[in-house]
């Protein structure tokens, strides 16, 4: 066998390029096919990065705590004081980065021209810097200064419905203490740009403030915590709960159910690709191959009446799918592995901004290679070619050599 | 002012509030006003008279928009300051509907449903019988004139009579929407206008009088009318057709039991 290898390895080699045009065109349908792939993985996967984080630095953090029936229903019953003893030590790994505590009440707002449902959401503002990216998106008047800022801030689309704007006051409305309805006059200090359901569902203002404006002494309802590394939010989650067993808590995927499913969805969608890519690819292959057999024929004819058995000219043809495919696979992966990295320092696609804010994406987009991947897809691009080969292949070991003789090419 | 442009409007549509407070104006404010403190006092006197006065009343509602006119008459009692109830008697379509005002609650009857819903707060501001009323104008009677300063801002004449304008604005702090309101008070007592304005000094609705003339023998708005200045050629035309002042109102009126299935 190795004997056999040695010699039929250059042979098969040199017949490659006994045809450089036929090569150099299945060349580049596989190339060209595995860098569609590989740099369609590491886009989708750098675009659903950015999502995810832009989605998750808004407001929910990588997990959140909650009293239990809060996210059911989210009343003023359903409070909880704000960590102590053991949660609180437990929050204060050094695996989380940073937690704060929010009031969360719903309610109405009300302006001159119209009253609205609205989240009233009661923050930190010091805090929240850490944590949310919210802080960081007002474009009009300022952000919350302090627990007791009793400013609101809203967003611009809310703003826009409300017809109100900076400076002026409105109304909001909430369930208290007593079970009766606050309404208080909250003057809009700032006017935050995000996506357009965060804009209509929450208002910011001071936690101390919201608590005194429902007669709360120091309840919160929720609290958000960022974990940084992926892996540690499992291990970090069963500490938590193991800290407050009596408490809801929730990793984002239980909270955003929606970008949990469309994570996943990604993930399995690269395979649909490489499935549509595929099969293009082996059409191309075998068609070439094909041609290349039926245009050897007499030569096939006359290896096997020198008296090359079958196996071997199956061997042969085989070994130069293998070594065609195998180049096609390298040129395949040094494309993608370049265009990965000129794109390494982010595609800016803020040009699309309205779209993606739809979809929540993040605007700039940093696509990585990611090695296991990588090799794995390029291996299975040369397996399954390898494989579809075979049938030309199969057909060159199957002629009868006093025919193939005879025919005229 | 806003409260009180509130209960104003309440009362446009409940005619006993009215008469109340316009009874009370016609007594204390037949000296016209010409101070901060007197512009107060009338709306507080007005207000306060209001309080202790019930009434009875017949009144039909036109509801115009752009896509055709709508008529309704109610039948409306009212006692003290947290009592209402309204009840539409036609057409036959709205007939049995009916509103109760008990304290800061206020729950809506629907014979169609045959269930009596207490509207949440969300729902307050929203249109009452699909007119430019919300049913914050029905309700929020209280605190009408403590909640607002008030100012005489000027006098203008109406059918040979001196009007008073006082510009209300809302105190600091206090859950008013409204930048300001600016009411006309006519020297015999009758309201002739409430203007709404927004923060911005715009203007965004308006009600007036449009027909002053004597009901259960005293001067009263017996045609006011409410429009909304982002819908121009919209409006909600309220008529007085017939009025009682000062009776016994049975204390079973202003229940929900009564709401449902009136005696």
């Amino acid at each position: 066998m190795t004997n056999t290898l040695k010699t039929f390895t250059p042979l098969a080699w040199r017949n490659l390029w006994r045809n450089p045009r036929r090569t150099v065109i299945t060349l580049i349908v596989v190339s060209i096919g595995l860098w569609s792939v590989l740099f369609f993985n590491s886009f989708l996967n750098a675009w659903m990065q950015a999502s995810k984080d832009a989605t998750l630095s808004l407001l929910i953090g990588q997990g959140q705590i909650h009293a239990p029936g809060y996210l059911d229903d989210p009343s003023i019953e359903a409070l909880m004081p704000p960590p102590s003893g053991k949660l609180l030590a437990a929050l204060n790994d050094p695996r989380i980065s940073n937690w704060v505590a929010r009031l969360q009440l719903p309610g109405v707002v009300e302006s001159e021209y119209k009253t609205l449902p609205i989240n009233i959401m009661g923050v930190d503002p010091e805090a929240e810097k850490h944590i949310s990216s919210i802080p960081g998106k007002v474009v009009e008047g300022h952000y919350l200064t302090s627990t007791s800022d009793a400013g609101v801030v809203i967003g611009l689309h809310l703003a826009e419905r409300l017809k109100t704007g900076l400076g002026r006051r409105v109304i909001l409305m909430s369930q208290n203490t007593e079970g009766k309805l606050s309404e208080q006059s909250f003057d809009v200090i700032g006017l935050f740009d995000a996506d357009q359901a965060t804009e209509d569902y929450y208002a910011f203002t001071g936690i101390k403030a919201a608590q005194q404006y429902v007669g709360l002494k120091n309840q919160i309802a929720q609290i958000a915590f960022a974990i940084p590394v992926e892996e540690n939010l499992d291990p970090v989650l069963s500490k938590l709960k193991q800290a407050a067993p009596d408490l809801d808590i929730r990793s984002w995927k239980e909270l955003s159910v929606y970008l949990a499913t469309s994570d996943s969805f990604m993930k399995g969608f690269i395979y649909v690709w490489l499935a549509v890519v595929f099969s293009l690819m082996a059409i191309g292959i075998v068609n070439t191959q094909l041609m290349a057999v039926f245009e050897r024929t007499h030569e096939f004819g006359l290896l096997r009446a020198l008296g090359m058995k079958s196996r071997r000219v199956l061997l042969l043809v085989t070994l130069e799918s293998t070594f065609l495919i195998g180049f096609g696979v390298l040129l395949g992966m040094l494309l993608s592995g370049l265009s990965i990295y000129a794109l390494s320092g982010g595609i800016d696609l803020s040009g699309f901004a309205a779209g993606l804010e739809m979809a929540q994406g993040g605007q700039v987009l940093f696509p990585k290679l990611d090695p296991v991947a990588f090799l794995v897809f390029s291996l299975l691009v040369w397996l399954l070619g390898i494989l579809v080969a075979l049938w030309p292949a199969r057909r060159a070991s199957r002629l009868s050599p006093v025919e193939a003789m005879r025919y005229a090419s | 002012m806003i409260r009180l442009s509130r209960t104003v409007n309440h009362n446009a549509v409940k005619p006993g509030r009215w008469l109340g407070a316009l009874v009370l104006l016609l007594v204390t404010a037949i000296a016209p006003a010409a101070s901060a403190q007197d512009a107060r006092a009338i709306l507080q006197s007005a207000f306060d008279n209001w309080r202790a006065h019930s009434s009875h009343a017949v009144v039909e509602m036109l509801v115009k928009r752009a896509s055709g006119n709508r008529s309704m008459t109610m039948e409306s009692w009212t006692e003290g300051d947290d009592k209402a109830l309204v009840r539409f008697t036609a057409p036959a379509r709205d007939a049995g509907n009916a509103t109760l005002q008990l304290g800061s609650a206020t729950y809506v009857f629907n014979p169609k449903l045959n269930q009596v819903i207490k509207l949440p707060a969300s729902a307050m501001s929203q249109s009452w019988m699909g007119s430019d009323f919300s049913y914050d104008d029905l309700s929020r009677s209280q605190k009408v004139v403590d909640d607002y300063t008030h100012k005489l801002i000027g006098t203008k004449t109406n059918d040979g009579k001196t009007v008073h304008v006082i510009e209300s604005i809302p105190k600091p702090g206090k859950p008013i929407v409204w930048g300001k309101q600016v009411i006309s008070v006519r020297s015999d007592g009758v309201l002739t206008e409430i203007e709404y304005f927004d923060q911005l000094g715009k203007r965004v609705r308006a009600m007036t009088a449009d027909k002053i003339g004597t009901l259960g023998g005293r001067p009263y708005p017996i045609v006011m009318t409410m429009r909304t200045d982002a819908k121009p050629g919209q409006f909600t035309r309220v008529t007085t057709t017939a009025a009682q002042f000062d009776i016994k109102v049975p204390s079973y009126t202003f229940t929900k039991s009564n709401l449902q299935n009136p005696r």
